[in-house]
């Protein structure tokens, strides 16, 4: 299974051919979620501010490109400012088995491309409130699901369904507002090993671009550290054929 | 005062169940409205400029104070038993209600640092805890090549860890303090020891137990002032009256206070025994003029005898009152909230003792029946007023050996007032065979210590903390200070992180262990470790905008002296720092034990000498003498400058409580002066003859002040018993300053009223 995946902060959700929502359980929505479409490549601006529990906000621009090879799913991000770290480049290279992640960062100032250990998953992803787990698809068969209701959240008709997982893990359990037909988690509650809520995920702005349905805003509040970071991203292109040299140190080195 | 004398004789029932009622209405609101501040920040001006900076500094940085639980094993901690209570304890810590998950650092939570063969990898020193041999070899490894770690949380001889977690001052209560230390108690075993310890642990020990001390000691003191009185006064009608008098009071002040909802703090639970140590003076006087006039005036009815006793003591027993109120009052020139509202709360005690004394006494004397005493005590008081006449004679025979001893003693301790020095260590109030000293003592032994001095460099702009220059100037303060100071174990900062990465991203060679030499370069290794650890351990030394930089020394000792010659060498690098724009301030739980203790020292200083110099007033205007003003403040003198010779010839430090005592003794001591000095007058008037004036004098108002010496020395030298050293200190210090305060003014003032004559000369 794939593991990691930044590109999910492009296309976390995809369309998936609209099914008739009858009675779904919980597993035919979690897999639903899981089985939507991707965009397989492209690019765009990416800012992501972080917030902390003064609300005193840093912002990052980035500029990332991704691409899906089938088996594994390579990204790398250049940073356009803070100027002191302008040029540093990240790649990420995330694979459908069970290997880590490969990581490396490219340090202008000391003009030398760095492994980053392929950290547990747990580990925040740019010191942001995501952690990398966050941002993959998480295979349904991981977890145990059970439709808790139906409501409406910001005047979509949602689906709320919990998951906990069957292995001990980074959360004990999450609570998803689904969006029916669009199978988009409008909203994630995440539990920490305590069974107290630790952080809220809200997709807060998404469009439909060459069919895919993509998150354009989203937000993510950790409760209890009082931090919260904020990922935008504009000038979205996709399908528009990335080519591979995008993905090596070269690239990286390079800049953009 | 006569009408209102036999307005109190004639309705004494109806006065005794009104102020029955009034004390059962102040118990109702004391029990519903009362409780205790533990919290030390609570007591600080929260608009002082030192306080707001170093408060902001702690807001910034997240600075609190560290409760730690040490794990000793005298094998070796890396053992998997030792390793999974680690791990076990920092779950349940952080599963408490008044815990938050990321405040607990330990070797299971904390970041690993280290180098690969291409890159930098920072994870988890271990997540399952490791069973083979190997794998734990592996984490001494790790953990021995890691100065950030390595004598932090591992001890250097890996006989023992710590689990640190910072905790709000508000959270500690007595059951917080118990469920730590039973949650440790719990794991003791298998060849591991735990221990709590830490500067929170020590605050609140020090905030719960003292009021409980208070608790076990007050009744005691009340027993023993019981029995002295008893055996001064030999009437059980008027030691109960007395004690009536002085618990009633206390109630009704405490009542007021639970009434305006303000809390109880450690300082306060001192006014009860104050308050019944002054508040039987009254009691004293009056009762001892009453039996004196009773022995004279067999023939009077007892209204009679009640209304000589007020018309002939109330004016005293306010006087005296008044000046003790102001003693207190004085105290309100502190910066301190808690020495504040004791300074109004005891004042308030003691003029309602003297309410009280003036309405409850003769009213339960009316109601009761007058004191009764034997033949015998008769004869004894009749011993007294020999002994009594004899010592003023003798007194003024020897005049010249009294002026000359008196201004040895003064220039003795005089020189000996000049070796005091303050002292506020929480820690060295608990006497050494303290459990939590030693835990202290073995933790700092340890350990880098559990004391922290942060030193907060605040540039002019942001990315300050970039610039190499600034990093290599901070470098340069750490290494120095810790070098210089034995009792610094360490400090963390910024440049600790800097360093580690520069290392470990250029082949772990150790001549990069130091800061980069360009501030891009510090911006990406900042960037590499916000997206591979945990950024939030990152804020704890910088800011956000890098303008702001938290350079932390952890000191082994909470001991004044320390932590001020620290200060004082860290103060050398401000103009360094100035030159590249950068402002040197101080936060910290050392730094701000320092600032409590000058407040204190100043306010302590601001009103003693207020005091001294409104009681000076106040005796002028009731003797209508400056003459008799300065001769009445004699005692008093004389008893401050011994009050602090014997701290310092005994290297006794002054502290919050020693210190407080010190000034109020003014207050307290004056009152021997003020009964003397009345009854001199009122017997120099009406006789005109100095000899008879001295010998009746010294008869009347000697007896009644030696037996209130006698009863105030008694009653608080119980708390020498005590277990806490700031109680033992007050039971010695207010014993002390009673005894010079009594004889200062029977010998050396009552000589200068001798000599110079006062209400003789106009008859002659």
């Amino acid at each position: 299974m794939k593991k990691y995946k930044i590109i999910i902060l492009l296309a976390l959700v995809g369309t998936m051919g609209v099914s008739n929502a009858l009675a779904q359980t919980g597993n035919e929505i979690a897999d639903k979620v899981f089985n939507r479409s991707a965009p397989e490549n492209g690019e765009s601006d990416m800012t992501m501010a972080l917030i902390n529990s003064k609300g005193k906000e840093r912002q990052r621009f980035l500029h990332q490109f991704f691409k899906d090879y089938g088996d594994t799913e390579k990204s790398t991000m250049f940073f356009k400012s803070p100027a002191d770290v302008k040029n540093t480049s990240f790649m990420n290279y995330s694979y459908d088995d069970d290997r880590d992640d490969d990581q490396w960062l490219y340090l202008p100032a000391l003009k030398k491309v760095k492994r980053i250990s392929g950290g547990s998953k747990d580990d925040y992803f740019m010191g942001s409130d995501f952690t990398y787990e966050d941002m993959e698809k998480r295979n349904p068969n991981k977890d145990l699901h059970k439709l808790l209701k139906t409501e409406t959240l910001n005047g979509e008709t949602c689906y709320v369904v919990e998951s906990t997982p069957k292995e001990e893990g980074q959360y004990s359990k999450r609570v998803a507002w689904v969006i029916k037909d669009k199978w988009i988690p409008l909203k994630i509650e995440f539990y920490d090993e305590d069974e107290e809520l630790l952080k809220i995920l809200s997709i807060t702005e998404y469009e439909k671009l060459v069919g895919y349905w993509i998150i354009v805003t989203q937000e993510m509040e950790n409760v209890q550290r009082e931090h919260k970071t904020v990922i935008g991203l504009t000038n979205i292109n996709i399908e528009n054929g990335i080519g591979d040299t995008y993905f090596t140190q070269r690239a990286m080195i390079k800049g953009l | 005062m006569n009408r209102i004398t036999s307005f109190i004789l004639k309705n004494n029932i109806g006065i005794l169940v009104v102020t029955l009622l009034f004390t059962i209405a102040s118990i109702v609101v004391m029990v519903k409205n009362i409780y205790l501040e533990t919290d030390l920040d609570e007591y600080m001006p929260k608009d002082h400029p030192s306080f707001t900076n170093s408060d902001e500094a702690e807001e910034l940085f997240d600075i609190r104070d560290a409760m730690v639980i040490a794990i000793e094993n005298k094998e070796g901690v890396y053992n998997p038993t030792t390793l999974q209570k680690v791990k076990d304890l920092t779950k349940t810590l952080g599963r408490m209600e008044e815990i938050q998950k990321s405040d607990i650092t330990s070797l299971y939570t904390a970041d690993n640092i280290r180098g690969s063969e291409e890159g930098l990898e920072i994870d988890e020193f271990y997540k399952k805890v490791p069973t083979a041999d190997k794998k734990l070899l592996s984490i001494v490894d790790a953990v021995t090549t890691n100065d950030m770690i390595h004598g932090l949380i591992v001890s250097e001889d890996q006989t023992a860890t710590l689990i640190i977690t910072k905790i709000d001052d508000e959270v500690f209560t007595e059951d917080f303090y118990h469920s730590i230390v039973d949650l440790a108690d719990s794991y003791q075993g298998d060849g591991d020891k735990l221990y709590v310890a830490g500067q929170p642990i020590i605050e609140g020990t020090m905030a719960i137990l003292m009021p409980k001390d208070m608790k076990t000691m007050l009744p005691i003191v009340m027993v023993l002032i019981v029995v002295v009185l008893m055996f001064v006064l030999k009437s059980f009608k008027a030691t109960i009256l007395s004690m009536m008098v002085v618990i009633f009071s206390t109630m009704w002040s405490f009542g007021i206070m639970a009434a305006f909802s303000i809390p109880i703090y450690a300082v306060t639970t001192l006014i009860p025994v104050l308050l019944i140590a002054i508040g039987v003076a009254d009691g004293i006087h009056m009762f001892s003029h009453l039996q004196l006039y009773m022995t004279s005036n067999k023939d009077k009815t007892k209204e009679e005898k009640i209304s000589n006793m007020i018309s002939e003591m109330w004016k005293p027993v306010v006087m005296t009152s008044i000046t003790t109120a102001v003693g207190f009052l004085s105290l309100l020139t502190s910066e301190v909230y808690p020495i504040k509202y004791f300074a109004v709360f005891a004042a308030l005690g003691v003029l309602f003792a003297m309410v009280l004394s003036l309405v409850v006494i003769p009213a339960g004397t009316q109601l009761f029946g007058l004191p009764r005493r034997t033949k015998r005590s008769e004869m004894k008081s009749d011993t007294f007023s020999k002994a009594s006449e004899w010592f003023a004679l003798n007194i003024t025979k020897y005049k010249k050996a009294y002026v000359v001893w008196t201004v040895l003693f003064v220039l003795f301790f005089g020189f000996g007032a000049s070796k005091v020095w303050i002292n506020s260590s929480f820690l060295e109030r608990f006497p050494a065979s303290n459990p939590i000293v030693q835990t202290d003592a073995f933790v700092n032994d340890k350990f880098m210590g559990t004391t922290s001095i942060n030193v907060i460099l605040e540039g002019d702009e942001e990315n300050t903390f970039k610039s190499p220059e600034v990093l290599n100037l901070a470098e340069k303060m750490m290494n120095e200070t810790i070098v210089k100071f034995d009792q610094i174990g360490g400090g963390i900062s910024l440049n600790d992180f800097l360093k580690r990465m520069n290392k470990v991203l250029n082949e772990d060679r150790e001549e990069f262990n130091s800061i980069p030499d360009k501030s891009d370069l510090v911006a990406q290794y900042i960037l590499l470790y916000e997206m591979s650890g945990d950024p939030d351990k990152l804020w704890e030394v910088v800011d956000e905008d890098f303008k702001t930089g938290n350079y932390n020394f952890q000191v082994k000792t909470d001991n004044s002296k320390t932590l001020e010659d620290i200060l004082e060498h860290l103060e050398t690098y401000k103009n360094d720092f100035k030159a590249l724009g950068v402002d040197v301030n101080f936060a910290g739980s050392g730094y701000t034990l320092l600032l409590f203790n000058n407040l204190i020292l100043e306010g302590q200083i601001k009103s003693l000498v207020l005091s001294f110099f409104i009681v000076l007033i106040l005796l002028a205007l009731m003797f209508k003498s400056w003459k008799v003003g300065f001769i009445g403040t004699i005692p008093i003198l004389i008893t401050a400058i011994i009050s602090f010779g014997v701290l310092g010839w005994l290297n006794i430090p002054l502290e919050t409580t020693t210190a407080l005592i010190s000034s109020i003794a003014i207050g307290i001591g004056i009152d021997y002066a003020v009964h003397f000095i009345d009854r001199y007058k009122i017997n120099a008037l009406a006789t005109s003859d100095k000899e008879l004036t001295i010998t009746k004098t010294m008869s009347h108002s000697g007896r009644a002040i030696s037996f209130n010496a006698i009863v105030v020395i008694a009653g608080f030298l119980v708390l020498l018993v005590s277990e806490f050293l700031p109680n033992q200190a007050l039971g010695a210090i207010v014993s002390l300053n009673m005894f010079t305060s009594f004889f200062g003014t029977v010998t050396i003032m009552f000589l200068v009223l001798y000599i110079t004559n006062i209400y003789f000369k106009k008859k002659k």
